[in-house]
């Protein structure tokens, strides 16, 4: 699905244009997206070949051991996957957690760079990820305390906390869902009962549960946390659905369920509002309709079948063609009246009579 | 049900058809002025008795009759929170565009979804048989509508949530 392709456009275009770059041209861009990742591409012109790209991620969980960097596993996997053309630099540019030196100049192929420039590209995928498998793994291995398991806060996108939870056999994550409009609420609800509907039919997904009141692994989370107007959705997610490459996919996915659920709501009212502007021209077709002496529907048709059959003779067109202009220049030359100009118009507009035969002055 | 609806519609035509006989008449209190009667409400003398049809407690039509003008109110059937959603967005998206249906009314009157403004110009301008028709048909497009919106935004759902768990298998 197009929407769960976490990769940034905005680092493909930086870097698939510093390829093919012709005089060597010092880089330096700094942009956000998504509201909280930063990211910095440097380039010295002398040194072409090594890219400095530096990110900056949100923290998922508040309880992380090193605030200011990436955790040694995140670093770990990073290492794994991009030692091919990625070399980490420690410690990192002020500001971001994670440098890397991009050296493309070993891939010679265009298919292998245009590979590399995508993982690069999908990199704050790679850490999101990482954090949250680890703390489902840690959620899995981790002794449950007779009678209290304490949901973990997890923070993704600004203001939208979700948790995740140790059950028996699954770890449960918990999504408080706010919107600021009503409508968006009735949308969104609607939208969560044909989620939880819809369970029984893919046994292979995680089941999803719907509740307008907060759900019994919350009770004792403060208030804020708490207080939301499109209740809580929860999702069962068992081993066999974090085992091998899915994973990463689960873990994607679920990071950013809150901004997928807003993205389908904003398109159904853009779809509510195109059938409402369809409806609207045909009302007002059929009040047209009811004017005295107006149909103008069928005039539009007669209109079009002149204008077909005035196609057929290229000569009269040519022919009115010239006579429209003729007569525009005679308009032109009738609307200009300029005192004093008279004698101009005759000495310059007016062509001589030559009388051949008949007329001729007696030179003596 | 189809029946139920027929003969609510064909007691509005009809009523409508008896009670749309307007004629051009002055404003009696203000010279040179020519005001809709219906809307003032201030010479009892130009105001017939206002007819209320009533489908179900849900359902109503409400039709005053003045001199000069007709005002013709309708609450539209909502059965749960998301056909009223849909009716108010709809309805508000139409009333705010009045001027393409000339005799609709910006604000519909308080209790009721929408009104629409018949004055003797536009008995002139149009003919009386089409306008009623219009009206007619307007009230069956819009139910016909809000059902329409209210399936296609459950089956989009559908199709969304289907798809959303394909990712996971």
């Amino acid at each position: 699905m197009a929407y769960f392709n976490g990769a940034s456009r905005a680092v493909v275009n930086i870097l698939s244009k510093l390829r093919n770059v012709e005089k060597p041209v010092p880089v330096d861009h700094s942009f956000c997206e998504l509201g909280s990742i930063r990211y910095h591409i440097q380039v010295s012109a002398s040194d072409q070949e090594n890219i400095f790209f530096s990110i900056s991620t949100p923290r998922l969980s508040q309880d992380e051991p090193n605030p200011n960097g990436l955790a040694d596993f995140i670093l770990q996997d990073i290492k794994t996957k991009y030692f091919n053309f990625a070399d980490i630099i420690q410690p990192p540019k002020e500001g971001y957690t994670l440098t890397l030196k991009l050296n493309f100049s070993k891939l010679t192929r265009a298919k292998d760079y245009t590979k590399a420039i995508n993982m690069v590209s999908s990199l704050h995928v790679a850490i999101l990820n990482s954090q949250l498998k680890d703390t489902l793994k840690n959620l899995w291995m981790g002794d449950i305390i007779q009678g209290s398991t304490m949901p973990i806060k997890l923070v993704n996108h600004k203001q939208e906390p979700f948790f995740v939870f140790r059950a028996p056999k699954k770890v449960t994550a918990i999504f408080p869902m706010r919107f600021k409009d009503e409508s968006d609420v009735i949308l969104a609800t609607s939208f969560f009962q044909e989620l939880a509907d819809l369970g029984s039919k893919f046994p292979k997904a995680p089941r999803c549960e719907w509740s307008p009141i907060p759900p019994q692994e919350l009770r004792g989370e403060p208030f804020e946390n708490l207080s939301t107007n499109g209740g809580f959705v929860s999702f069962g997610i068992f081993k066999r659905h974090v085992k091998g490459k899915k994973a990463d996919k689960t873990a994607w996915i679920l990071l950013n369920f809150q901004q997928y659920v807003r993205y389908h709501i904003k398109c159904t009212r853009g779809f509510i509002q195109r059938r409402m502007r369809h409806r609207l021209e045909v009302l007002s077709e059929a009040i047209e309709q009811a004017r005295i002496g107006g149909e103008p529907k069928i005039r539009k048709e007669v209109t079009k079948q002149r204008k077909t059959w005035l196609r057929f003779s290229k000569s009269k067109q040519l022919k009115r063609g010239i006579k429209a202009f003729a007569d525009q220049m005679k308009r032109l030359r009738l609307r200009i009246k300029i005192r004093g100009l008279g004698r101009l118009h005759r000495y310059c507009f007016h062509v001589p009579k030559f009388h051949a035969l008949g007329w001729h002055a007696k030179l003596d | 049900m189809a029946n139920n609806v027929r003969l609510y519609l064909t007691c509005i035509r009809n009523t409508l058809e008896a009670a749309m006989c307007l004629q051009n008449f002055p404003c009696q209190e203000v010279e040179r002025h020519n005001k809709p009667e219906v809307e003032l409400n201030t010479s009892p003398e130009l105001i017939m008795n206002p007819v209320l049809i009533c489908r179900n407690e849900a359902e109503k039509c409400l039709i005053e009759t003045s001199i000069n003008s007709i005002r013709i109110s309708m609450k539209v059937k909502q059965a749960d929170e998301l056909e009223n959603i849909l009716a108010k967005k709809f309805l508000r998206f139409l009333s705010m565009r009045a001027e393409s249906f000339q005799v609709l009314r910006r604000k519909p009157v308080q209790g009721y979804d929408i009104s629409f403004l018949i004055t003797n110009y536009h008995c002139e301008e149009m003919h009386k048989h089409k306008l009623i028709d219009f009206i007619v048909q307007f009230m069956e497009d819009i139910d016909k509508e809000i059902s329409e919106l209210k399936l296609s935004v459950n089956t989009r759902g559908r199709l969304v949530a289907t798809e959303f768990l394909k990712q996971f298998i």
